[in-house]
């Protein structure tokens, strides 16, 4: 159907005025930001001096900021990995009928409902030097020293990415699980006339019908996991030392802690660009697979 | 036809479940002990003496709190689906140019991370005197949310017969009177699941208050469960009472409408 012009923008403006005056705007001022010396002070004088490249160059060459990178990939990558490995044999123990399922499955649904500050204040206390999971595995035995889960540099990049696996089981075993339910039954049957049992049914049916869907929710994965900031403030606050920091933990404690708004906005200007790349690989990914 | 599990299988499923859920049992019964009772070798799966204390201190520190994430909540559901609505209608519903580009748009600002676009409109808002306000969190708010429900509403819009439209334009009637008279009520069910949604991400987003929010008195229970984590260490206790306050909301709708918030998520996700 075809609408007046005066009627499209009538329609358009509350969203288009929204969406670009408070999301496309701020990112191109970021861009325009990180070329200059902005701290909160000269922002509102208005006396920001323009510093050319210099917050890119500080950037570069700090070991933080490379620490934050590496930790940013790392937590993706494994986070995403793990999180659709459960979220698949998740689905797979729902893919049938037994009693109470409707009531299991609105619970599998908590760790995405339960507000970040509260799943994020409970793994603190989890996972700190005498927490829950140090006092329980010292009682089994299992281990005779608490183990710094989150007060190391070693380790807490890795506590905290285990704990968002548990945060994303949720939305991962939900896509895996209603593309599951898309595949004619007639497919199984047909196989197991063929002989096929248990695991092959899974590996010859099962993933590469849902190849379309596992695609989806990778790359779905990545941009929200890319995002995530809250449950590493909340737990570590990007610590000890800096060793946790993911790049967004990172530009928000150099605004917010230093007031280095420049620099913040530098490492901001690399996300975004991060960002756009893997808009357009994951485009391309989904246009090859059409 | 579907495979069969029978009450030995639900024992299994139950058996993970009760794992994926446990942190919450945690934190409800340590808003009933005491700090050294949470701290105890080893661990107390039951409050050994549980007391209602902890939980009545926490409820009456955090009121004002509470009324700040509800008037937050429900003003940028408000202004969300105030924007998304309209939006959401004529990209369903009707060929115009640029639509794609438009539709990228909308995807494009979802995807970028939070603190790209809080960071400068915290500038932007410190201008604007939009900071330390309720306006300033909900416009931030609904940056992120309304691209998300006009992506989750058009997969459920699309269903709403296009020949009603059409025979209501050839009746005379506005795009406006068919926009709130014909299309609204038909799209019920998907603004219903879209606004659990965008409610349940409003009331547990903890960036946007935490940047635009230094006034106590302004600040939502997300930020303002921070006054039990003092200086000088945690009042633990204190802090899981009130995180099982704070979870009740979103608990209680995801309970009641789990269908809703499964069916929504997999609206704007796979059904593109």
């Amino acid at each position: 159907m075809k609408i007046s012009r005066t009627s499209l923008l009538f329609f358009l403006i509350p969203s288009l005025v929204l969406v670009i005056f408070f999301g496309i705007y701020p990112i191109v001022y970021n861009v325009f930001l990180s070329f200059k010396d902005v701290n909160l002070i000269s922002y509102i004088r208005g006396t920001a001096r323009s510093v050319g490249i210099a917050n890119y160059s500080d950037i570069l060459v700090n070991a933080t900021f490379w620490k934050a990178l590496t930790n940013t990939a790392v937590f993706t990558l494994v986070s995403i990995f793990l999180q659709m490995v459960v979220g698949f044999l998740l689905a797979l123990l729902f893919d049938r009928e037994f009693p109470l399922k409707g009531l299991f499955q609105a619970l599998v649904m908590i760790p995405w409902v339960m507000p970040i500050m509260v799943s994020g204040s409970f793994f603190r206390w989890f996972l700190s030097d005498n927490g829950f999971l140090n006092n329980f595995l010292t009682a089994l035995g299992w281990i005779k020293e608490p183990v710094m889960w989150i007060t190391t540099e070693r380790m807490a990049i890795y506590s905290l990415t285990t704990v968002n696996v548990w945060l994303g089981i949720p939305f991962n075993f939900i896509l895996l699980y209603t593309g599951m339910q898309q595949i004619p039954g007639e497919l199984y049957e047909s196989a197991a006339i063929d002989g096929a049992k248990g695991w092959q049914r899974v590996l010859y049916i099962t993933l590469p019908v849902l190849k379309p869907v596992i695609i989806t929710t990778f790359v779905l994965g990545c941009i929200l996991t890319f995002k995530v900031f809250d449950l590493v403030w909340i737990v570590t606050k990007g610590g000890p030392g800096g060793a946790s920091h993911l790049l967004s933990t990172f530009s928000y404690s150099l605004a917010f802690d230093r007031f280095q708004f420049g620099k913040s906005t530098a490492v901001l200007v690399l996300m975004q660009i991060i960002v756009i790349v893997f808009i357009g690989f994951s485009n391309r990914m989904k246009w090859e697979e059409r | 036809m579907k495979k069969q599990g029978g009450w030995k299988w639900s024992v299994l499923v139950a058996l993970v479940v009760i794992l994926i859920v446990s942190p919450l049992y945690f934190i409800a019964i340590g808003g009933f002990m005491s700090t050294e009772e949470i701290f105890y070798k080893p661990p107390y799966l039951f409050p050994p003496r549980p007391t209602l204390a902890y939980y009545r201190e926490a409820l009456s520190t955090l009121l004002p709190y509470i009324k700040n994430s509800f008037a937050i909540s429900f003003g940028t559901l408000l202004l969300t689906l105030m924007v998304a609505l309209p939006a959401a209608f004529v990209i369903t519903k009707f060929q115009f140019l640029f639509k794609n580009s438009l539709s990228f748009l909308f995807a494009f600002v979802q995807m970028l991370p939070y603190t790209a676009i809080i960071i400068p409109l915290f500038l932007m808002f410190t201008k604007l005197k939009l900071i330390d306000s309720h306006i300033g969190v909900v416009l931030a708010l609904s940056v992120f949310l309304a691209p998300f429900a006009i992506i989750i509403l058009r997969s459920y819009m699309a269903s709403v017969p296009s020949g009603l439209i059409e025979a209501a334009l050839i009746d005379g009637a506005s795009y406006f009177t068919i926009f709130t008279k014909v299309f609204l009520p038909l799209s019920a069910p998907g603004i219903a699941s879209v606004s659990i949604l965008v409610f349940l991400l409003a009331w547990g987003n903890f960036i946007v208050p935490l940047a635009f929010i230094k006034q106590e008195t302004m600040r939502p229970i997300s930020i303002g469960l921070y006054v039990f984590i003092g200086q000088y260490g945690v009042e633990w206790n204190k802090l899981m009472a009130g995180s099982m306050i704070y979870t009740i909301p979103p608990l209680v709708v995801a309970l009641l409408a789990g269908k809703a918030i499964i069916a929504g998520l997999t609206a704007g996700a796979l059904k593109e």
